[in-house]
């Protein structure tokens, strides 16, 4: 019993981290952002919905940072007087967001014409 | 290594600031979550709390980020090390036996391979060694200059052959020729207040420095123009001899020096590192051009001799040539050469058509080192190799050991979720960081193991021109040998260590009755016992073959026998001045105090040297094989026999009395009366050397106990003693060269009173009395003269001797380590055996019992191997049979008493169990 528990556990882990990885270049595409900024604007867009733990998100942004898909650097903002580490997306980020999104698209239409069939077929 | 370390050095500093930046990026989050939880109008205190339960386990977000870098391999690697030196530090006298292990064997090996391949691979320091050909095996050949062209092995030259060699002979583009042996000078700077001092110095053809193509280091090298025969005298100097003997002195170039009489001006310092032709101990320290010979040489100059074959020639072969071509084109040349010489008689012309020559590669000089240590160092090699197997075996037989000792703790690893494969690679890093700290250890034992071996192999030398600091590539491959050793060892263990159920061995842990779960541990020990048998047997028969050389009927007494070795034509003595001289050195060491008795002779038991010629008997038709009436002779004064400590047999000794005008006599030894006269008295006989017309000219007088005088391991030969100065008068040119060269004394014998050593001043104030250019070349003693002879078989004994006893402390701390280990294992058994009524004693043959089987196993196949072993030896023995049964029963004994002491610790520790702890145990 316990080995399942454990797999289980492994299989929604990856599948978050896939779309957390799109999320977060999504979140950066306009404007670069700290890791704070990052997850509460996931958090409020969703409406709360998509909760980011710490635990994956700062994972998730130096697996990106890795990549060369994100860049970050330590900056201070206009309103505040101390640095933060702010993430900008980079051109290979840009083209890696575009094929996601588009993969998300593709699984999106394939699940909801299984969910709720079009009457042609 | 700078860039390795720089290198290390970036990583481990991008890894310290990416740290710091993680923790700082996770801090600021952590601040600002805390500053919206107070702006939602919580109290600062839980704002902080509550941004903290928000964020989670920062030390599992700070790992999960780690991960993402990809640094964790470095990390688990330096946890690994950290832990494995842990465990190491845990167990200190495991830890220190194996390292200890370890670097005896590769210390050991790198020794002897660095040895190995400094005196058998190692190319001359020139440039391309590759195309120096001799012309003629010289490394079968030849030291002396008293021999015949040798017919089947042809390698030396006199002057005009060479040069009809060298002039017929394009196919090398230099051809020189040099002395086959090293001159004894005595050399002073002149100008200077100095007294003249020893040197050694070899005569080499003007194209000899071109030949190996060598620049001086300062100055000029030697050249073709030099060796005319009315060239302006000059000689080169070694760099070694430039910087320790003349204080790196550079006025030293175009100073005058004295050497043997002779004014030469010292032309240029060749370079460091070069030591000339051939790898020899006290090499040469100046370089003369071969046409200074007859000025230096005087009355016995071999320059302009035909007959004369004294020169070994080199040559570098154009590229392009075929060697077989050359050798067969210069057999030919020497063939035609000899051919037109006058005089030839008819054996002699059979002889030359039947010459053979070989054309042998030279680059590794033309050195006879290898001849004399070549099968001894090989046998310390395989020694050596057999060492470290014995080595690898104990640091095998510790691992498994401890692996499974450590069961206990592994499964409690496993069952608390470690990896198998962490495991087996937190073993493997322990077996290499063993491994890796032998190596370093194992490289600082064979520095001294060279150092040791060099003193030892060339007792007696100033000076050897062997590096003994091992090179890069032997360091290197003790290095990688160590870290195999290491890794193999630690494979084992390892996989054991991952088979641990957890669950099994934490339930039944130490509850083990029997032990035959150490079986692959007592295969060892067993192969250990093997090993060290043989290597035992071996040291015994080495150490017996060198007491029975050195204990046997030399004929000579050893002690207290002080030899100084003088020269006068070095002191610059004609043939006319030498009956005054040597009734001055008779009279003033006669009267010397401590002196018992003093004489002169040509050569002295065991100095090396010794002259041979065809001997003629009155009334005794020569052998049709001349071979047969070769016998050896030697010069000597008055009182020689008594000095030395030769025994009269009959007759009477070569006496005063025995002057140039008086009635010419010898003494002949007991061989030469055996083979010659066989039951017959020799006494009254006459004999004579070089043809039958000479039979007749010397009486013997007196028959001499057999001595050895070059070879301590062959019979003594025939000889015959003549009396220094009785000289006869012949045709040839070069008998009579010889006769005056034989009557140059080299050196005074002195019998003297306690040791030999406290003589020196006392020498040297003697002859300076008598003439302060006499300059001893050496002041030594019989007992140093012979063992200096005997040194590649003390090397060979002493350090298999020394391998043996190592062996033997191995193998017996593996026997330790099993059985200790053994008794640990079975403690609660032994509890129970106690507590149903074994006593101590049954418990302490039982333990002993069980840790000799694998040792009476080794001995019972060591048996064979060793008798194998011997026969493989036999050659190198002298006295003893390579089947000796007392050695063996010996060996065997030392072996069995030191593993049953060995053992027997171990069993008492069990025998003393106390049944009710050990119940308890567990």
């Amino acid at each position: 019993m316990p080995t399942n528990m454990t797999k289980e556990t492994v299989n929604r882990m990856a599948l978050l981290q896939g779309t957390l990885d799109m999320l977060i270049l999504r979140t950066v595409l306009t404007a670069p952002a700290h890791g704070h900024q990052i997850a509460k604007h996931i958090q409020r867009t969703t409406e709360e919905v998509l909760q980011v733990e710490h635990g994956s998100l700062y994972p998730a942004l130096h697996r990106l940072e890795r990549k060369g898909w994100v860049s970050a650097k330590w900056e201070t903002p206009a309103d505040r007087n101390r640095e933060f580490k702010y993430y900008r997306l980079t051109a290979a980020g840009r083209k890696q967001l575009a094929v996601e999104e588009s993969r998300w698209k593709q699984l999106a239409a394939a699940i909801s014409s299984v969910m709720s069939p079009s009457p042609e077929s | 290594m700078n860039t390795w370390r720089r290198l290390f050095d970036r990583m481990m500093g991008r890894w310290i600031e990416q740290e710091e930046d993680l923790e700082r990026e996770l801090r600021t989050d952590l601040e600002l979550e805390a500053e919206e939880q107070q702006e939602n109008g919580v109290s600062a205190e839980e704002a902080q709390y509550a941004a903290r339960r928000a964020f989670g386990n920062t030390t599992l977000v700070t790992q999960d980020v780690r991960e993402a870098w990809g640094w964790t391999w470095l990390e688990r690697l330096i946890q690994d090390t950290r832990f494995g030196l842990r465990q190491l530090g845990n167990s200190p006298g495991f830890t220190a036996v194996a390292i200890l292990t370890l670097a005896l064997g590769i210390g050991a090996n790198t020794a002897i391979f660095t040895i190995v391949h400094a005196v058998m691979m190692k190319s001359l320091p020139v440039p391309n060694p590759e195309q120096l050909y001799s012309l003629g095996n010289t490394k079968l050949c030849c030291d002396t200059t008293d021999i015949v062209p040798l017919h089947d092995n042809f390698a030396l030259y006199s002057f005009p052959l060479y040069q009809h060699v060298r002039d017929n002979t394009p196919e090398f583009s230099e051809l020189a020729a040099f002395q086959s042996w090293l001159a004894n000078l005595s050399v002073r700077r002149s100008g200077v207040a100095s007294i003249a001092e020893p040197y050694f110095g070899e005569f080499v053809s003007g194209n000899y420095f071109s030949l190996f193509q060598i620049g001086a280091f300062a100055g000029r090298a030697l050249t073709v123009a030099d060796d005319q025969p009315n060239a302006q005298p000059v000689a080169v100097v070694s760099y070694r001899t430039w910087s320790q003997r003349l204080g790196s002195d550079p006025s030293v170039i175009g100073a005058s020096f004295t050497i043997n009489g002779q004014s030469m001006t010292v032309v240029g310092v060749m370079p460091p590192g070069f030591f000339g032709d051939t790898l020899r101990s006290d090499p040469a320290d100046f370089w003369i051009p071969l046409a200074m010979e007859p000025n230096l040489d005087r009355d016995d100059s071999f320059l302009n001799q035909s007959s004369e074959f004294w020169l070994y020639a080199v040559g570098r072969l154009q590229p392009g040539n075929n060697p077989e071509q050359v050798q067969a084109k210069v057999k030919t040349e020497i063939q035609q050469w000899l051919s037109d010489q006058k005089g030839n008689s008819e054996r002699t012309r059979q002889l030359i058509g039947t010459l053979r020559l070989s054309l042998t590669p030279a680059g590794s000089g033309v050195t006879r080192l290898r001849t004399t240590y070549g099968d001894g160092l090989y046998m310390l090699t395989v020694i050596s190799a057999l060492v470290l197997l014995i080595a690898c075996a104990n640091i095998a037989n510790l691992l498994l050991v401890r692996a499974t000792a450590g069961r206990l703790q592994t499964a409690l690893r496993v069952a608390l979720g470690a990896s198998r494969g962490r495991l087996i690679r937190q073993t493997l890093t322990e077996g290499i960081l063993l491994s890796f700290l032998g190596g370093v250890a194992g490289i600082i034992v064979s520095f001294i193991g060279i150092r040791a071996i060099l003193l030892l192999a060339f007792r007696g030398a100033k000076y050897v021109p062997i590096d003994a600091t091992p090179s890069l590539s032997v360091l290197g491959f003790a290095f990688v040998l160590s870290l195999i050793t290491g890794i193999i060892f630690s494979v084992a263990p390892a996989f054991i260590a991952s088979r641990a159920h957890p669950g099994e061995t934490l339930r039944g842990a130490g509850r083990v009755t029997g032990d035959n779960s150490a079986l692959p541990q007592k295969i060892l020990v067993a192969l250990q016992a093997t090993i060290s048998l043989v290597l035992l047997v071996g040291a015994a028969l080495m150490t017996q073959s060198l007491r029975n050389l050195q204990k046997q009927q030399f004929g000579f007494e050893s002690q207290s026998r002080l030899i100084v070795r003088l020269n006068p034509a070095l002191a610059g003595y004609s043939f006319e001045r030498l009956p005054g001289l040597y009734r001055q050195l008779q009279d003033r060491f006669s009267r010397m105090p401590g002196v018992l008795s003093a004489s002169m002779a040509l050569h002295s038991p065991m100095d090396g040297w010794n002259w041979g010629g065809d001997v003629s008997i009155t009334g005794r038709p020569p052998s049709p094989n001349s071979a047969d009436d070769n016998v050896q002779y030697d010069f000597v004064g008055p009182h020689y026999f008594e000095t030395i400590g030769t025994r009269l047999l009959s007759g009477r000794p070569i006496e005063e009395r025995d002057t140039p005008s008086s009635g010419h006599v010898v003494v002949i030894n007991d061989a030469f009366s055996r083979k010659f006269f066989s039951h017959a008295d020799a006494l009254g006989k006459h004999l004579g050397f070089n043809g039958i017309s000479h039979a007749g000219d010397y009486e013997i007088v007196g028959i001499v106990e057999d001595t050895k005088y070059i070879d301590p391991k062959i019979p003594a030969e025939p000889m015959v003693f003549l009396p220094l100065l009785q000289t006869v008068t012949y045709e040839d040119s070069t008998q009579k060269a010889y006769q005056v060269w034989g009557n140059y004394i080299d050196g005074v014998q002195l019998h003297v009173v306690g040791r030999p050593e406290n003589f020196q001043t006392q020498v040297h104030n003697a002859l300076a009395e008598i003439d302060p250019n006499l300059t001893p070349i050496k002041i030594t003693n019989l007992e140093e003269q012979l063992n200096s002879r005997l040194n590649s078989q003390r090397l060979i004994a002493q350090l298999t001797s020394l391998y043996g006893v190592l062996a033997l402390v191995l193998a017996c701390v593996g026997l330790y380590g099993v059985a200790s280990y053994t008794v640990a294992r079975r403690t609660s058994e032994i509890g129970l055996r106690m507590a149903i009524g074994a006593n101590s004693k049954q418990v302490l043959g039982m333990v002993l019992r069980s840790a000799m089987a694998p040792i009476i196993l080794g001995l019972g196949i060591g048996i064979p191997v060793v008798i194998a072993a011997g026969h493989a030896i036999a050659s190198q023995l002298y006295g003893v049979k390579s089947y000796d049964p007392p050695i063996l029963v010996l060996a065997i004994t030392v072996l069995a008493v030191s593993a049953a002491l060995a053992a027997v610790i171990p069993a008492r520790r069990a025998a003393s169990i106390d049944p009710m702890r050990a119940l308890r145990t567990e």
